[in-house]
């Protein structure tokens, strides 16, 4: 078996095979992907996996995500389907007091070059057919869509291979150190060396980093989410709470709990998703829920990705973020440049980890 | 069973398609679920909950007692979301996308 790389790639979700797979179009050399259980079975396989842009904040946050889903298309046409859709993205509000503030946020992004509408009750309802009659409004942006979570990850790990990227699953870091210019990463399989060393742990991040005494502000926040029978297609947006997927079921859900790393589903929220979808499109109400589910998302202490080189370790990179699907391919593509170009096409300096001093 | 036996009937998942998630380097029911939707639909894997059991257990030589079920969730049999709904607008955990938009001084902050 071999155990030297040249870059080892520390977690196989949505992040760490965005990185793998960019690097891999780029170089031959070692690539190794480690992942403690199997890819998706953490956070990246529990999300409605929007590609949203449009209302996130500030605008240099809102710019970030634009890139990267400007990428997705190309993206799909690398790596094969993976059910991407520029839908559209919608968020509706329900009180006309909020169009002031909608309306300031479409002055603002106009600017950065994100195009927003916002919508009267009429246009909405012209739109989304099926959106509750009392809405007041929305926001819209045609940037905005979804992807099939399981297919891009899917799709990344089978482009990757092609390309010669080496994948260990169920097989979990315990230990890594740094000797004489090289990493060793001891796993519960094996004993690896490499050059680079990529921590792409998601939630887990915090755990990664303490073993090379660095410390990486990574939280965890638990999302629940319905999920409808397969319904005939009636949705035409993302809205921002809910979506159609391909196969025709709803997915529902816009929820935050700090609850660590406990993924119940609860009474509670389950019935607040559920207030939220009638609310928001009311002949759901008649559409039958197949199934609850929660997933652990991981946020930076200050809700923003954080990404590129750790100071004071040569060759270590880190990328640990919120809205993991949405960056994915920018974050694959700057950390791949960062590694083989020494510099970035955009800057990242912003999201080093050294802001956290 | 032969390769193009239907293992799951709710998503029409056969034992190929299982047998290639093994391949893949699956070992759990969840593994097999997230790559090909088996169990996913209607019956929430009340069906093929043993069978693909079975085939990790033939490909891997993992002992049944080590492969772990299928993550069981709410509502475990379909239910009406308006049974679900009570009807109040007051929400905590969830949230609206743009209720988290903060503006001063009538810019984005």
């Amino acid at each position: 078996m071999e155990t030297s790389y040249e870059t080892i790639v520390i977690g196989g979700g949505v992040v760490g095979n965005g990185i793998a797979f960019h690097l891999s179009e780029r170089y031959k050399e070692g690539v190794l992907v480690l992942d403690k259980k199997y890819p998706m079975s953490g956070t990246s396989g529990s999300t409605q996996a929007w590609v949203w842009v449009h209302n996130k904040t500030p605008s240099w946050y809102a710019e970030f995500n634009m890139y990267s889903a400007e990428l997705y298309p190309y993206l799909s046409k690398k790596i094969g389907d993976v059910e991407y859709k520029r839908t559209g993205g919608l968020s509706p509000f329900f009180n006309e007091s909020d169009r002031e503030k909608a309306k300031q946020l479409a002055e603002s992004y106009r600017k950065i070059g994100i195009k927003i509408k916002v919508l009267s009750r009429e246009k909405v309802l012209e739109k989304e057919p099926f959106m509750n009659p009392e809405v007041a409004g929305a926001t819209y942006s045609s940037i905005d869509g979804n992807v099939n979570p399981f297919r891009l990850i899917d799709m990344y790990m089978r482009a990757s291979k092609k390309n010669g990227v080496h994948y260990s699953t169920y097989n979990k870091v315990t230990e890594i150190q740094k000797q004489d210019g090289k990493y060793i990463v001891v796993s519960d399989q094996a004993t690896y060396v490499c050059k680079n060393l990529i921590l792409a742990g998601g939630t887990w991040s915090r755990e990664l980093g303490e073993m090379l005494g660095i410390k990486i502000p990574v939280n965890q926040l638990r999302g629940q989410i319905l999920v409808s029978e397969p319904l005939k297609p009636f949705l035409n947006f993302t809205i921002s709470g809910l979506r159609q997927a391909n196969n025709g079921e709803v997915l529902m859900g816009y929820s935050m709990e700090q609850a660590g790393f406990n993924r119940a589903t609860t009474l509670d929220v389950i019935q607040e998703t559920a207030n939220m979808a009638v609310r928001y499109v009311p002949a759901l109400g008649k559409a039958k829920i197949v199934r609850a589910f929660s997933g652990i998302r991981a946020m930076p202490e200050d809700g923003f990705p954080i990404l590129g080189k750790v100071p004071g370790f040569e060759n270590l990179y880190v990328a640990a973020t919120h809205s993991g699907v949405t960056l994915s391919p920018l974050i694959g593509t700057l950390i791949t440049e960062l590694i083989l170009d020494g510099e970035t096409s955009i800057p990242i300096d912003r999201y080093s980890l050294s802001r956290f001093g | 069973m032969d390769k193009t036996t239907i293992i799951c009937r709710c998503e029409e998942i056969s034992y190929e398609e299982v047998e290639e998630v093994i391949e893949h380097g699956g070992r759990t029911f969840d593994d097999v679920k997230r790559l090909t939707r088996c169990g996913m639909g209607p019956c929430q894997a009340k069906i093929c909950t043993g069978l693909v059991a079975n085939i990790i257990h033939e490909h891997t030589a993992l002992p049944l007692s080590e492969i772990p079920l299928q993550r069981m969730r709410m509502p475990l049999s379909p239910i009406k979301l308006e049974i679900l709904a009570t009807n109040s607008t007051a929400f905590s955990a969830v949230k609206s996308v743009l209720d988290e938009v903060e503006i001063e001084d009538g810019k984005v902050r």
